[in-house]
């Protein structure tokens, strides 16, 4: 034993120095246990630091929607209020059209994920199960489609729901009325297919047996059917990953509905009318009532994604991780 | 039955499948990607403000953009601080943290904590960030009033509005990337991590010299997104501070979606989209080509 260990270190000295000169640090100037001790801090020292820094302001929004407003305006302001003032969430209802919202946003962003999932899955099946022609130019044009920012499609694709031909009053030259501007479609139709969704269910699509599909197409099932009964099926987490991530972000996006919706507040959805709100929220009087409607558009997402937040882990690095 | 029979079960073989499963997004990729492309870089070389025809005046509208409007040269360069900042912090800080992460325990409690700002809506973000920020009563003054320091106002002084926006952001997408890196930490072979530790190597340069290359294409895939995300990014500061005051906010994104809905400028802000668009592209490819050199075929 002794032999060896003296013998591996012979046949080492022509490694770099640090090697040894941090073995010996290691050991001497730190005991073992010491520098253990400092690592551990470190490294939850670090992790606590950013886990407070990422609380603390939704901290100081729930502090805030308890509020009442002689405590906002009194000067310097009231930070922990003395009567909790659960209250403001009821308010944020009653004095908002926070339910139209809601079910707006529940409406817009159910069916995007509905229709993404649809679309990307039968897209998925057929790049990852079939060979076909043109079959590597699709993969291509998917994968290169996702850098194209959204903010270039806002002005086209705005004008392509007004000028949409025989929709709100238009003719077939799409003259004449608004299109499709004033109606759901609007905020659902330009997210129907997500590049990336596509190219995520294709790498889950991948994960199929051939020989189950085979097999199935021996037995007489339909092409449809492969998909339907078997690929579907066996995909079903994937399914969740992908609608988790779709709803999420669906739910949060802003800048679109804003852009359709400015002309048609009955489809506002919930993160919309929060920001319209934003003249008002720099009159002190209404902060709680205003914080408390920002809690309230915040939480169904944080409890969604903390019930599911393994298929998020899974997606994301699936997202990356190129097959 | 005649042999053209149009039953929908007949029509699907295994040759036909394929396109037919393919249909929707084809035709979406038909209304929805190349009809919107064709038609702003088609109204970039126009003047339209909507309500007339739209006039065709060449390359006008670059001209423009380029000699007679020193806001967009300024939007630029805003942009390019705001992406300096955003990556140069976000992805440092979320690559260490992601490093403490994935050796500690409680990962579950960790991530959903580090998670909260990702999931939540930006306008939420915005305000929950403006209140903590505006002047004077503003949380993080006060803390700041505790320990003796005089905090600026924050989103109201242009010498600091910048550096508030950018803390914001990468405060909203540090879990994401941390997540991203710490999947790309747990598909390195914890063996060879092993084999250094038992030939004597420090923890510093089991990171530099084993750690850090095998985790390039991760580095690489979330470099390029942040970057990109970064340069087309305009919601968060469209609630935080609408891109001023005095426009030191103003980023090329936010200065493109004002001048197309506010100014109906439609053809100017096509061709400022299109110069946005040419801006990723390069730089994209600018990262490709740095980061392959060292050895990154996956992409």
């Amino acid at each position: 034993m002794r032999m060896l260990s003296h013998e591996t270190k012979a046949a080492r000295t022509d490694l770099p120095k640090p090697t040894d000169a941090t073995n010996a640090g290691a050991t001497t100037a730190h005991p073992r246990g010491v520098r253990k001790w400092a690592v551990w801090t470190f490294k939850y020292g670090i992790l606590s630091l950013g886990a407070v820094i990422m609380i603390l302001p939704f901290a100081d929004m729930l502090i805030g929607a308890l509020r009442t407003p002689a405590e906002r305006l009194a000067r310097p302001p009231v930070y922990w209020p003395t009567i909790p003032q659960w209250h403001n969430f009821i308010r944020a209802f009653t004095d908002l059209p926070m339910l139209a919202w809601l079910t707006n946003s529940v409406i817009v962003t159910g069916s995007i994920t509905a229709v993404q999932l649809a679309t990307s899955a039968l897209a998925g099946f057929a790049l990852a199960k079939y060979r076909f022609r043109g079959r590597n130019l699709i993969l291509r044009f998917v994968l290169v489609a996702q850098i194209f920012p959204f903010f270039l499609f806002i002005i086209p694709m705005f004008f392509i729901l007004r000028y949409w031909p025989f929709a709100g009053g238009n003719d077939w030259l799409g003259q004449g009325g608004t299109g499709l501007l004033d109606s759901y479609l609007a905020l659902i139709l330009p997210f129907a297919v997500s590049w990336y969704g596509v190219f995520l269910m294709r790498q889950f699509m991948m994960t199929v047996p051939d020989e189950l599909l085979d097999a199935a197409r021996i037995d007489g099932a339909s092409e449809f059917g492969l998909f339907w009964r078997i690929a579907l099926p066996l995909v079903r987490p994937g399914m969740v990953t992908l609608g988790l991530l779709v709803w999420i972000y669906h739910w949060n996006e802003v800048i679109w509905t804003m852009t359709v919706t400015r002309a048609a507040p009955e489809l506002q959805t919930v993160t919309v009318g929060i920001q319209l709100l934003r003249s008002e929220f720099f009159d002190e009087r209404n902060q709680s009532l205003q914080q408390a409607a920002l809690a309230v558009s915040v939480i169904p997402v944080i409890v969604l994604f903390l019930c599911l937040q393994r298929f998020y882990v899974r997606g994301l690095s699936m997202g990356s991780l190129k097959g | 039955m005649s042999p053209l029979s149009l039953n929908p079960a007949k029509m699907l073989t295994q040759k036909t499948a394929p396109y037919l499963f393919l249909v929707p997004v084809l035709l979406f990729g038909l209304v929805f990607f190349a009809l919107p492309l064709a038609a702003s870089l088609y109204l970039s070389f126009t003047s339209w403000n909507s309500l007339v025809a739209p006039r065709w005046i060449g390359s006008a509208n670059y001209e423009h953009l380029f000699t007679r409007d020193p806001l967009f040269l300024k939007t630029l360069l805003n942009t390019l601080v705001f992406t300096v900042g955003v990556v140069g912090i976000g992805v440092p800080a979320s690559l260490l943290l992601a490093g403490v992460f994935s050796r500690s325990r409680y990962q579950a409690l960790w991530r959903s904590i580090y998670s909260l700002p990702m999931v939540t809506n930006v306008v939420a973000v915005g305000f929950i960030w403006w209140f903590v920020l505006a002047d004077p009563w503003g949380v993080l003054n006060r803390f700041l009033a505790l320990i003796g320091i005089a905090g600026p106002a924050w989103l109201n002084d242009p010498s600091t509005a910048m550096i508030a926006v950018v803390m914001v952001f990468v405060w909203m997408h540090l879990g994401q990337n941390m997540l991203l890196f710490s999947a790309g930490l747990g598909a390195i072979d914890e063996s060879l991590h092993e084999a250094a530790r038992i030939d004597g190597a420090g923890e510093a340069r089991i990171f530099w010299s084993i750690t850090l290359p095998l985790l390039r294409p991760t580095i690489l895939f979330v470099l390029i997104t942040s970057v990109i995300t970064a340069i087309s990014y305009f919601a968060l500061i469209l609630v935080l501070t609408e891109g001023g005051p005095v426009n030191s906010t103003n980023v090329t994104a936010l200065y493109i979606y004002g001048m197309a809905f506010t100014d109906l400028r439609l053809g100017r802000a096509s061709a400022a989209a299109y110069v946005l668009l040419v801006v990723i592209f390069l730089v994209s490819l600018l990262q490709l080509r740095v980061l392959r050199r060292g050895g990154v075929e996956a992409y």
